[in-house]
């Protein structure tokens, strides 16, 4: 199929002409004039920002157009005009995407981080908090605390891509303890974040616990008068962490998500007892355990638990795209020759996609793929 | 039926089969006399005179119309149909068709219809013959009360219904095992209960409560007897009104999992928030209760207590959910 995408797009690259009023670079964006239209995310910044973050599907969207497009929508830059505004001094605000299957929250989510990286602030970026309650290949008893477990493989790809993310302020960030991994082996206080990311990813087994420090660290050195950066914790499918886990101890009974370690330590850091930051969240049935296919609200997702830790969040709901963005995203896929039926160009072809996806993001660039 | 017709068709000249009624003067269809083959005098199976050679033409009378032919249009129908009384096609003035339809044609018509007199009518029981029998019960009623002409007023006298079915069949017994059912309906409202009885009392009943109505309904079926049944109900309602005042000892481990309903007073959603303002330092300089007073009064705590109180009692949509957050964006000072 990518095949033929690509023997498709060699036939009309030529032809290609791109509409101005589409695409908006990225400078003079974000405000509510731009609403429904696309902004292009320069491709450095897709790889540093974005080694795990985007949905799948728009990672290959990305590689078929040659370049990443996203829609400037309502709910992203709501939390974004309140982040302009957030103060170091107060705790950190909580916010929570919530919406139908396929509205396009992770994106949303996607947008405000890039938003954030481009303001300098450090962003800690989960991109799905459901892979660590589940498929667990290894999972070995904590060393720091007998009652938990670690899972060094999830660990060290995160902190593989938290280092490519997060390059430039590795150097500057200093720890404030010492951290002793083993006999031989210890941090001290006052060496850079980069030594301690790097200790996590060269030792895989302690790499759950080194999770645990750079979370501490970073939380409790942001918002202080002598750091000067800001951060901002993004956790997409935030309700696994107070959900049930898949994975099983060795005597067959099901694991907590609180004997975690990791699982643990971000729990800590969604609590907003932390200054100089923000948290971006979003609700995630899609990968979620035993959970209701239905279920988007917040309250039946996050259960009593989860709702208690986070309240008083902001929830902001995304819906299914409305006719402006519908035409824009249309738009959008006949600019970039994607529709490639004569009959998607009719009215009647708009009306039968709009009918066919309902106006949901997903459904759409699903089915514009067949048509 | 059609076994007689096929007949009709393959014997020409033989006997007819009389007192059928199969057609109506149709005159291709001749009568033979006695003097007709054998197999005639088998089939007929009548007696006939053993040999006499008698040509007497068995008299047979001609049917008449039908009596719906006869029948006026503004006639007492509750005569003609008294009683329960089997489908006649010739009494009812009506072109009812029933059973499976002729390929491409209609289903059959009512004259020697069995689907229709095997089922159950109840032309007898039209709204003229109805108001003839209240008509003759009337002597035998009292009348109701006239000061309780809304449902309001029965109601507030006669909080207590009672509902009980009666039946009457034709069989070998008059008994009817369902007849002992009794089921007895009462408003809460009606009863004086106070919050922490009617909590109990809501408890105690289970599904028997239904909370649109307000309506308690016990159903005894326990008992052999009607008369049984509806004491034991009686004396379920007494007991559950008097042990839903009593208060035990143990009632008072009563924890947030078994509350009813959410209430935010003490609840980790208002620790959560006072933590917060603090934190915040809205409250300027100040240490403990009167801090924690003075936040309580504020009327976006107000509002957020509210938000959050609808949210966990009414459950989530889109107009409490868009609640909370304006009540949460108003706390932070957003």
């Amino acid at each position: 199929v990518s095949s033929r995408r690509l023997w498709l797009r060699m036939i009309h690259v030529c032809s290609r002409s791109r509409l101005c009023s589409l695409s908006v670079s990225f400078q003079a964006c974000q405000s509510e004039k731009h609403f429904g239209q696309y902004y292009t995310l320069p491709s450095a910044h897709v790889r540093t920002v974005f080694p795990h973050g985007l949905p799948m599907r728009y990672k290959q969207q990305v590689k078929t157009f040659n370049e990443a497009c996203m829609m400037v929508r309502p709910p992203a830059l709501e939390v974004i005009s309140s982040l302009k505004k957030t103060d170091n001094s107060k705790p950190a605000v909580r916010y929570l995407f919530y919406g139908l299957k396929g509205s396009g929250k992770t994106m949303t989510l996607c947008h405000t981080i890039h938003f954030c990286y481009t303001q300098g602030w450090l962003v800690l970026h989960v991109p799905d908090a459901h892979l660590w309650v589940k498929n667990c290949k290894e999972l070995l008893p904590s060393s720091f605390n007998s009652s938990r477990y670690d899972q060094p493989l999830q660990a060290t790809e995160w902190l593989r891509n938290f280092r490519i993310t997060n390059e430039p302020f590795l150097s500057k960030i200093k720890t404030k303890q010492r951290y002793v991994w083993t006999k031989r082996e210890s941090t001290e206080e006052g060496s850079t974040l980069g030594e301690l990311v790097d200790q996590g990813i060269t030792r895989v087994k302690t790499s759950s616990d080194v999770v645990g420090a750079v979370m501490k660290e970073l939380r409790l050195q942001s918002g202080q008068p002598e750091s000067d950066f800001r951060l901002a914790v993004a956790v997409d499918g935030v309700n696994a962490l107070w959900g049930r886990s898949t994975i099983r101890k060795m005597n067959n009974t099901a694991v907590d998500p609180e004997e975690l370690t990791l699982v643990y330590n971000l729990r800590k850091l969604m609590k907003n007892d932390w200054t100089g930051g923000a948290i971006i969240t979003t609700l995630a049935q899609t990968g979620a355990v035993y959970t209701s296919k239905y279920s988007y609200l917040p309250k039946e997702l996050l259960g009593e638990k989860g709702f208690d830790s986070m309240d008083p969040f902001i929830p902001v709901s995304v819906p299914n795209y409305s006719e402006k963005e519908f035409e824009s995203c249309y738009l959008y896929y006949m600019d970039r020759h994607w529709l490639q039926y004569p009959h998607s160009r009719t009215e009647d072809g708009k009306k039968e996609l709009i009918f066919l996806s309902n106006r949901n993001p997903s459904m759409l660039e699903r089915i514009c793929g067949f048509h | 039926m059609a076994a007689h017709t096929s007949r009709a068709f393959l014997s020409l000249g033989r006997i007819n089969v009389p007192g059928l009624g199969l057609h109506k003067s149709v005159s291709r269809v001749t009568y033979s006399t006695g003097l007709s083959t054998d197999s005639s005098k088998a089939t007929t199976g009548s007696p006939q005179k053993g040999g006499k050679k008698v040509l007497s033409k068995k008299y047979k009378r001609e049917p008449g119309d039908p009596r719906t032919e006869l029948m006026p249009v503004d006639q007492d129908w509750t005569a003609v149909y008294p009683v329960a009384t089997p489908f006649i096609p010739d009494a009812i003035p009506l072109p009812v068709r029933m059973g499976c339809p002729v390929k491409g044609g209609a289903p059959p018509e009512k004259k020697g219809n069995l689907e229709l007199i095997k089922i159950p009518n109840f032309l007898h029981l039209t709204p003229a013959a109805i108001k003839k029998h209240c008509e003759a019960l009337k002597p035998f009623c009292t009348e109701w009360p006239s000061a309780l002409d809304t449902d309001a007023k029965c109601d507030e006298h006669f909080p207590i219904k009672v509902e009980t079915k009666s039946y009457v069949s034709a069989g070998p017994s008059i008994r009817n095992p369902a007849a002992r059912i009794v089921h007895l309906s009462v408003k809460l409202s009606s009863l004086n209960l106070n919050d922490q009885a009617r909590k109990k009392m809501l408890k105690l009943v289970g599904d028997r409560y239904c909370k649109d109505t307000d309506i308690l309904t016990i159903t005894a079926d326990r008992c052999p007897l009607k008369q049984q049944n509806y004491d034991y109900a009686m004396y379920l309602l007494t007991v559950l009104y008097h042990e839903s005042w009593k208060i035990e000892a143990w009632e008072a481990e009563k924890t947030v999992a078994d509350m009813e309903e959410y209430s935010w007073e003490g609840s980790l959603s208002q620790e959560n928030i006072l933590d917060v303002l603090v934190r915040m330092k809205e409250a300027g300089e100040g240490e403990g209760e009167e801090v924690r007073e003075q936040l309580l009064g504020r009327r976006e705590v107000q509002e957020y207590k509210d938000s959050v109180t609808r949210l966990k009692n009414e459950g989530e949509n889109e107009s409490t959910m868009l609640q909370y957050k304006e009540a949460v964006k108003k706390v932070l000072k957003l």
